[in-house]
């Protein structure tokens, strides 16, 4: 008799070890994956919140049918140039081409650094012009000079 | 001995066989906790690295015969499918499930800072406020305008 309660509690032992082993490794391994994403969403927020655009001008002309658009970063984080959307009068326009102080190739678009964007076969005057950046921050523009 | 040691014998056995069902029963139940953890772990951090921004002006343009056209920007951190299955969209308080989405800068996947065109469609709506909600993988976005 003394056998069969000491074996028998020995396999339930071995088997609460075998099954908290099994619930630590994947309660951690969640965690782990849920403490990192909302690392890289607070990093993000940061960013957002140390993000501000200001379209300094906006020029339609008329002959040529081609807007430039003059956005400034007012922000500390920098940003990407690709990574920015251009809406005319509500619709999205992709970029013809894009230039950060006189650099078109460049993707980086740092702090106090005016991108400029044209776009072409824009067939009628706009009323609004809208940049977004990449995370989400936006600034608008009714002011629309016309050459 | 022998008439002692038979029934002594039956009974560890015996022990020991509930012993190890119990441990058994134990180590599967915990396995398969463990596992709808680690794919919940997985679930909830997917959802924070979702972000979506509507980008759209709340003009009256966005809508144009039963067809509402809403520009939408990646902002989280994962590729999302661009399907109409991807949007929860819910119009004055209605399911709606005609629901287009095309990526309309370049690409066929929405990537991290990809714009897509959502179009609702069969929507007739008289004049006023209409509020819009778009829900993609648990990140709400709230979009009102008015015609």
């Amino acid at each position: 008799m003394g056998f069969g309660v000491s074996g028998s509690t020995a396999v339930i032992f071995l088997g609460i070890l075998i099954a908290s082993g099994t619930l630590y490794t994947a309660a951690a391994g969640s965690a782990e994956q849920i403490s990192e994403a909302r690392d890289e969403d607070s990093e993000d927020l940061l960013d957002r919140r140390n993000t501000e655009l200001e379209i300094t001008s906006v020029s339609y002309d008329n002959s040529t049918d081609e807007l430039e658009i003059n956005v400034t970063n007012r922000g500390t984080t920098t940003l990407s140039v690709d990574g920015a959307s251009v809406l005319v009068d509500n619709g999205f326009e992709t970029a013809n081409s894009t230039r950060v102080e006189g650099d078109e190739s460049t993707d980086v678009w740092g702090e106090n650094q005016t991108l400029v964007i044209n776009v072409s076969d824009v067939t009628a005057e706009p009323d609004r012009v809208k940049v977004v950046a990449e995370n989400g921050v936006a600034d608008g523009n009714s002011t629309v000079e016309v050459i | 001995m022998a008439d002692v040691s038979v029934p002594s014998l039956i009974l560890f056995i015996a022990s020991i066989v509930i012993a190890a069902g119990v441990a058994g029963v134990l180590i599967d139940t915990v396995t398969g906790i463990s596992g709808a953890l680690d794919d919940r772990g997985a679930d909830v951090a997917d959802n924070i690295r979702t972000d979506v921004e509507i980008i759209s002006s709340a003009e009256s343009g966005v809508y144009d015969t039963d067809t509402v056209t809403l520009y939408v920007k990646n902002t989280g951190r994962r590729t999302l499918p661009a399907t109409g299955e991807t949007f929860d969209v819910i119009v004055d308080a209605q399911y709606r499930t005609n629901v287009s989405v095309d990526v309309v800068d370049g690409g066929d996947e929405w990537t991290p800072h990809g714009v897509v065109e959502v179009r609702i469609g069969d929507l007739p709506l008289d004049n006023g406020d209409h509020p819009i909600t778009l829900t993609v993988d648990g990140d709400e976005e709230i979009f009102r305008f008015n015609i």
